[in-house]
């Protein structure tokens, strides 16, 4: 006789960790209009590739003869699987158990499940949902707090930023650490009305401030898409799924390797007549910068990050005759696309997170500088955008900029990395500041002294535009070239073909990787 | 009917009004143009409709989120 009695009780075990929270937990968790984790990663992944890793994981209860009674599973579900053929590590909370609060080996198949993704170099999605620790935890005898030698416990997170994409996904309430863990992501999305995101529950804000307000009012999608703390908000699960899925298509699976360029059926000599025109004669008439992207980027693959935070700058990735791209570009609808304190945020992160993983930047520069005015002071705007110019200055990936429309002060700098490769189109302008108001502080005596200041003023502003021509700085070799922008599409992806040598030495750890 | 409150996106002025009281408006059209950072900045019906009320005019101040129109829909 073998182990047939040990194989059994084992199979048995499997099949009662895959009951979760049983017919009724699972039964509440739809009603709520949510799936459960087990769904959730079924419905992420490639058909039929979770590999779970710990899979009759659970606290037993025993009776009187060591026999197994009673069996809760363990509350978060791990392992690996595959995205578009590509091996991700996927892991979540169990919200059908105990309301997603960890339960003993649920805690540690969580905190294992950064440690999966780093050991075998594969990105991680988390699948959030669930509240941080409870204090009935720390009622326990014995031994109390972490060894003073312990390794931080968050220390496996921050690496995890710096070696693996990790996107994160938050699908119902999500509360304490796991908020933590989801911002800790390099994408990081919110379905519209079943999740809320928050550090405090309403319990404890209406204990400690006295105010109260539902869960939804603290953290819903309508605060969260202008916080910045989720990239993108999504429909439901399903779109919040393929969102995630799409933006992993444009990463590598570590910072080991480059990021993955696909076949490309779109003409990289392509050049779209509407281009010509799409910047106004006018200096002060707005424009659509989104179309002028998608228009230059391969058709469709444009992938939009962050739109409702810093809104005067807009990121994404896309790909240029294949090759994965961050697309960075000023939309001149909000603030002329000057750079706020959020708008900043957005820009430093996003070129950490490309310069992370070694992914090219193309830049659509039409900034007007810091924004100005006393909220912007109070903003604390001129660190952040410091900030955004110190990431750009020390950016180790291959830059392209195009100098579309405007670009004005310091501001201005956060749009050139070393060796950037800089187009401009004949619509440019730039200088130290705009002339409308720069002519004003520059020239304040002499127009004073005018006996017809305005008219003084706008002989000045007309000779100072003159001498802004963009022809002088493509002779004196300023710019590489002066193009017709509809050249901008063909020359980017000429581009894209000499700086192939370059992203295959840039694989490996960089100095400086990207931080929540 | 269902009212919907259209917002500035930005601190500004009011440049123009080119909708008035009344007007049937598709999704996109132009209800009024911001001056803000010295860009002109339109304000879009974000869907089909009446314009049942205009809350600012030429010139006024404007502050990131104030209601500035009102359409019917």
């Amino acid at each position: 006789m073998g182990w047939e009695q040990e194989v059994q009780e084992l199979e048995r075990r499997r099949h009662l960790a895959r009951q979760q929270g049983g017919a009724e937990g699972i039964a509440r968790q739809h009603a709520r209009g949510r799936l459960t984790i087990r769904e959730r990663i079924d419905a992420l992944l490639d058909a039929d590739t979770f590999q779970e890793h710990g899979k009759a994981t659970a606290t037993p209860d025993y009776d009187g003869d060591d026999r197994v009674v009673g069996f809760v599973p363990a509350n978060y579900v791990v392992g690996f699987g595959k995205i578009a053929g590509r091996r991700v590590v996927v892991g979540g909370e169990d919200f059908t158990l105990k309301g997603g609060s960890p339960n003993a080996a649920g805690l540690r198949k969580s905190v294992y499940a950064e440690h999966l993704a780093l050991q075998y170099k594969a990105p991680l999605v988390r699948m959030l949902e669930g509240g941080g620790g409870s204090v009935k935890g720390g009622a326990k005898r014995g031994t109390v707090g972490e060894p003073v030698y312990a390794t931080p416990r968050f220390r496996v997170i921050a690496d995890a930023m710096g070696q693996v994409p990790i996107a994160s996904i938050a699908a119902g309430a999500v509360a304490g650490f796991p908020a933590g863990r989801l911002v800790a992501s390099h994408f990081a999305v919110m379905t519209r009305h079943t999740a809320q995101i928050l550090i405090g529950g309403p319990a404890l804000v209406e204990r400690a401030l006295g105010v109260k307000l539902s869960k939804e009012a603290l953290g819903g999608a309508h605060v969260h898409a202008g916080s910045g703390i989720v990239d993108n908000v999504a429909e439901d699960e399903e779109d919040a799924f393929a969102q995630t899925r799409r933006f992993l298509g444009y990463l590598p699976s570590h910072i080991g390797e480059r990021a993955p360029r696909a076949a490309s059926d779109d003409d990289p000599e392509r050049m779209e007549p509407a281009l010509l025109g799409a910047v106004p004669r006018e200096p002060n008439a707005a424009f659509d910068m989104r179309e002028i992207v998608r228009m230059v980027v391969d058709l469709d693959s444009f992938f939009e990050i962050g739109a409702g935070f810093g809104p005067s700058q807009i990121a994404g990735l896309a790909r240029l005759d294949g090759q994965p791209v961050g697309v960075l570009a000023n939309d001149c609808t909000v603030y002329a696309g000057a750079m706020t304190a959020q708008a900043a945020q957005k820009y430093r992160r996003f070129v950490e997170m490309c310069d992370t993983f070694h992914i090219p930047i193309v830049n659509f520069v039409d900034q007007p500088g810091f924004m100005i005015g006393p909220e912007a002071e109070r903003a604390g705007t001129i660190r952040y955008g410091m900030a955004a110019v110190c990431a750009a200055a020390q950016a180790s990936v291959p830059w392209a900029s195009i100098q579309v429309h405007k670009g004005f002060g310091v501001a201005t700098a956060a749009h050139y990395a070393p060796n950037a490769y800089v187009l401009a189109w004949p619509s440019v302008e730039t200088g130290a500041l705009p002339l409308e108001g720069g002519v004003a502080v520059a020239y304040r005596r002499q127009l004073e002294a005018a006996a017809n200041p305005a008219e003084q003023r706008q002989a000045l502003e007309d000779r100072l535009r003159a001498a802004r021509s963009p022809f002088p700085r493509a002779e004196s070799f300023a710019v590489h070239e002066l193009i017709d922008p509809r050249e901008t599409r063909p020359t980017l992806c000429r581009w894209i073909d000499w700086i192939q040598p370059l992203l295959e030495e840039l694989k490996g750890p960089t100095t400086f990787p990207m931080r929540p | 009917m269902n009212r919907i409150e259209v917002e500035s996106e930005v601190t500004g002025t009011v440049w123009k009004v080119e909708t008035a009281v009344g007007d049937r408006v598709e999704e996109g059209d132009v209800l009024l143009i911001l001056e803000s950072m010295k860009m002109e900045i339109p304000v879009e019906s974000p869907a089909a409709g009446t314009v049942a009320e205009l809350l600012v005019q030429a010139e006024d101040p404007v502050q990131e989120d104030q209601v500035v129109a009102v359409l019917e829909a």
